[in-house]
């Protein structure tokens, strides 16, 4: 009897004295694997140029119907993206979503990966259908890198000001920076 | 290569795979294999055109012959034995896919075809796995060229099946489309680069199998997985096209032709087709609005009708129902043309009602006896002026192919021609037709009268405005005629003539039902608005009545609800809601009738929706019984001699 209570409170005591799991979460964040598959990041040319020509084959290929696509005619004087046509508007509903990657698979352009990003709660629903400008890489000089572990993110977007300092989940994809 | 035929009704019979089916003498092995249920895939030949046999996608093996024969231009034999799917046929299509991809772009992400083309379709079905030709160095011709501002050309994508350009030479006749230099840099263009400018080019696309001539209104606007289609009836004119109404996002993207080959043969005319802005208008009228017990102000619909009724009881009160007048639409369904009816007629009382301005005394519907496709069958066949093409341009169409493909003799006379004259050049014939713009229908009883005794038989087609022109009158919205033109208890003033006693102050309300675009471009029209004392008004539309309704009624528009329309030639076809109702949409015109009515203490038995409407027609209309689907009334005074 006494040998099972000793070899209990071993346990106890190894545990006691090693590192804790937990992780002072949101301040603190645990590294992504490089291949997860977050929040969808949608992705420009070196020269700016969006890579998304609003083909519609990510709206069509998605398993749920969660992605909006509505194309227009580019400027050739102003072009939004190579080519004649490109994304008037491209929106994710972030909820419905399940983050199957079906949509970057489907894309011609490389256009829309799914990215590091795996904190997605908000206090707004309508906050959680990504629009274009939420999705799209920022311009110039902006790179995504891989994760960034361990990195509270940047204060959100103003005009999105989260309602408390406890939840920064800012909605832009240069938060990922 | 051409086979004998045996006259006859001796069908010849066949086996497609092994499969054995009989075909009429004549008959095309590509019609053959699709009897037999064997799917042969073709480009260039159309079921409206003849064979020309240039894209070779249809080759199959027939008997013995040594080489693959084209099913599309080949006539079956008594004994044919067709195989379409042996290894030479898989090689062939392989073979023809892998040449039909050698210059052309594979830029499908971008082209409005994407999703509904036989290019990536076959591609996908018959085509190699890998394309030995790369990705560059290919052939390059202009994008995005724009033939008119309706039809947008990329050459590149153009597989040269000439379906264009016999469309435009044997459709329409007006070889505006043409094939231009040789071999690989063969491309299709306008003749002599003028862009086009006939009525029918919005079926071009249509005819085109891939993505090479596209509509300039359509362009990038959505994807096929993105519509909603509703297979309804062209708001355009009194023709009756069947089309596709193709939604999304509540709004109508596009129009599509659907084949009717009584009506319109698989094609629709521009000024139909691209008439959806229309509907998608965003002034169009929502709220009620009631200048009437005070100042104006915004009510929901229904108390709107219900303070109408009790002006309009005011006004029969003190004036008697002599003083108001009724003015429907030919835009209107039938059963809200029956509703009006009821309204006017049996509820109010007032003999005054009509559904447009011209008046035509003594409608009767041997005017419209002569169907459309039987067009094709007249000996002779005269048209009274333009007017007929110029309100129901689809006709053109009709006459063409009679003329052409039928061998009919089509004269285009004067508006008002000589009867004698004619009767002297139209002589010894079988069958003649005459058809006439609604405006010129006493030159045409003129013109039908004097040919009657020289021929076995005359029959008048009668071409009228509005989408149901026809149908308001075959309901009685006329001033001395009630449904199925038998006399009205006591004739009334038409359109015109209530206009004019609206505005010299002999009426005091007026009830009008639009949208009317014949009132809304009238001056008296406005003149008799600002007079009445009150004006009821049911629209959708913004313009004169909007303005001037003490009681304005919101309605839906032509894909917003249910019904049916008769066309010119008298065929009822149903109308469906393309566009399902949201918040915010008002209720049917039908409804809205029906609650001013029973407000004003008429009875309505049955609820206000289509299907009893139809139910009710029928019983008071024997004409119309069962001809819902889409078939033509049969009038018993058209068995009364002329
Ligand atoms: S990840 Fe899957 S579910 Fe999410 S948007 Fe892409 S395709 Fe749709
Ligand atoms: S993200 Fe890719 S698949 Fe989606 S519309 Fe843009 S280009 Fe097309
Ligand atoms: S434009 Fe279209 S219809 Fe005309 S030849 Fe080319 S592929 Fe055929
Ligand atoms: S025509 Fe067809 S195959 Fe060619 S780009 Fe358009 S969709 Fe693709
Ligand atoms: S379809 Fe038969 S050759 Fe083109």
């Amino acid at each position: 009897m006494f040998r099972e209570l000793i070899g209990g409170l071993r346990i106890t005591m190894r545990n006691m004295l090693s590192k804790p799991v937990t992780i002072q979460y949101p301040e603190e964040q645990r590294p992504v694997p490089p291949r997860a598959r977050g929040r969808h990041i949608l992705h420009r040319y070196d020269n700016g140029l969006e890579k998304c020509i609003g083909c519609e084959l990510c709206a069509g290929a998605c398993p749920v119907g969660c992605i909006y696509v509505l194309a227009a005619a580019n400027d050739p004087a102003h072009p939004v993206s190579p080519g004649e046509r490109y994304a008037a508007r491209y929106e994710i509903n972030l909820v419905r979503c399940i983050y199957c990657g079906y949509c970057a698979e489907a894309c011609p352009t490389e256009a829309i990966t799914l990215g590091p990003r795996l904190d997605l709660a908000d206090y707004k629903r309508e906050r959680l259908v990504a629009t274009k400008e939420d999705l799209l890489e920022s311009w110039p000089g902006f790179r995504p890198t891989a994760a960034a572990p361990g990195r509270p993110d940047p204060a959100p977007r103003s005009e999105l000001a989260a309602p408390s300092p406890t939840a920064p989940v800012a909605r832009s994809a240069t938060d990922t920076a | 290569m051409t086979a004998e035929v045996q006259p006859g009704p001796q069908p010849v019979t066949l086996t497609v795979d092994g499969r054995a089916v009989a075909v009429e003498p004549g008959t095309l092995v590509w019609d053959a294999c699709e009897k037999a249920g064997v799917f042969v895939p073709v480009y260039c030949a159309h079921r409206k055109m003849e064979p020309v046999a240039v894209c070779r996608m249809c080759l199959v093996e027939i008997g013995t012959m040594p080489k693959l024969q084209p099913a599309c231009a080949t006539v079956v034999q008594e004994g044919m034995e067709v195989r379409t799917q042996t290894d030479r046929v898989r090689r062939f299509r392989e073979g023809n896919m892998e040449f039909l991809l050698v210059n052309h772009p594979l830029d499908c992400p971008v082209c409005d075809r994407g999703g509904e083309c036989d290019l990536q379709d076959f591609a996908q079905r018959y085509g190699p796995p890998r394309s030995r030709v790369p990705i560059t160095g290919k052939v390059h011709f202009d994008k995005a060229r724009a033939l008119s501002d309706k039809i947008t050309l990329d050459q590149e994508r153009c597989i040269l099946c000439w379906r264009c350009v016999r469309y435009c030479d044997e459709i329409t006749g007006d070889r505006s489309i043409v094939l231009q230099e040789r071999a690989v840099h063969t491309v299709i263009d306008t003749f002599e680069g003028r862009p086009l400018t006939g009525e029918f080019q919005g079926n071009l696309p249509e005819v085109c199998p891939v993505g090479a001539l596209t509509h300039t209104a359509y362009r990038f606007r959505a994807r096929p997985w993105d519509l909603q289609r509703t297979v309804s009836i062209c708001p355009g004119c009194s023709y009756g096209c069947t089309l596709g109404v193709d939604s999304r996002d509540d709004e109508v993207v596009r129009f599509v032709s659907q084949d009717n080959p009584e009506v319109d043969d698989s094609w629709l005319c521009d000024r139909g087709r691209y008439s959806f802005p229309e509907l998608n208008r965003s002034d169009r009228i929502r709220a009620a609005e009631l200048r009437l017990e005070g100042p104006l102000r915004q009510v929901p619909a229904l108390e709107a009708t219900a303070a109408a009724a009790r002006a309009l009881a005011l006004v029969v009160e003190q004036s008697g129902p002599g003083a108001v007048a009724v003015l429907g639409t030919p835009a209107m369904t039938n059963e809200e043309a029956f509703a009006l009816q009821w309204l006017a007629r049996g509820v109010i009382g007032t003999p005054h009602l009509d559904h447009q301005l011209a008046e035509w005394p003594g409608l009767d519907p041997v005017e419209f006896r002569l169907a459309v496709a039987d067009l094709e069958r007249c000996d002779t066949v005269l048209v009274l002026g333009e007017r007929p093409e110029l309100a129901t341009p689809v006709l053109s169409l009709r006459l063409y192919k009679a003329e052409r493909k039928r061998g009919r003799e089509v004269r285009r006379v004067a508006a008002d021609p000589d009867p004698a004259e004619l009767a002297r050049t139209v002589r010894d014939r079988q069958l003649v037709g005459v058809v006439a713009h609604e405006g010129d229908r006493d030159a045409a009883l003129r013109v039908a009268a004097a040919l009657a005794p020289v021929n076995r038989e005359v029959r008048r087609l009668t071409l009228t405005e509005g989408m149901n022109g026809r149908g308001c009158k075959d309901l009685g919205l006329l001033p001395d005629l009630g449904p199925g033109y038998v006399a009205a208890p006591a004739a009334g003033m038409g359109g015109r003539a209530i206009l004019g006693a609206a505005a010299a102050g002999r009426l005091r309300a007026l009830v009008v039902v639009g949208p009317n675009p014949e009132l809304e471009a009238d001056p008296a029209f406005e003149a008799a608005c600002q007079r009445v004392a009150l004006l009821v008004g049911v629209t959708t539309v913004p313009g004169v009545l909007s303005r001037h309704a003490h009681a304005l009624i919101p309605g839906r528009t032509a894909v917003e609800k249910a019904g049916t329309v008769t066309s010119s030639e008298g065929r009822v076809q149903p109308v469906r809601v393309a566009l399902q109702p949201r918040f915010g949409t008002p209720p049917p015109e039908l409804r809205l009738l029906v609650e001013i009515g029973r407000e004003l203490g008429g009875r309505w038995t049955g609820e206000p929706r289509a299907t009893p409407t139809f139910a009710a027609i029928e019983a008071a209309l024997p004409a119309y019984r069962g001809t819902r689907g889409g078939l033509r009334a049969a009038w018993p005074q058209w068995e009364r001699p002329a």
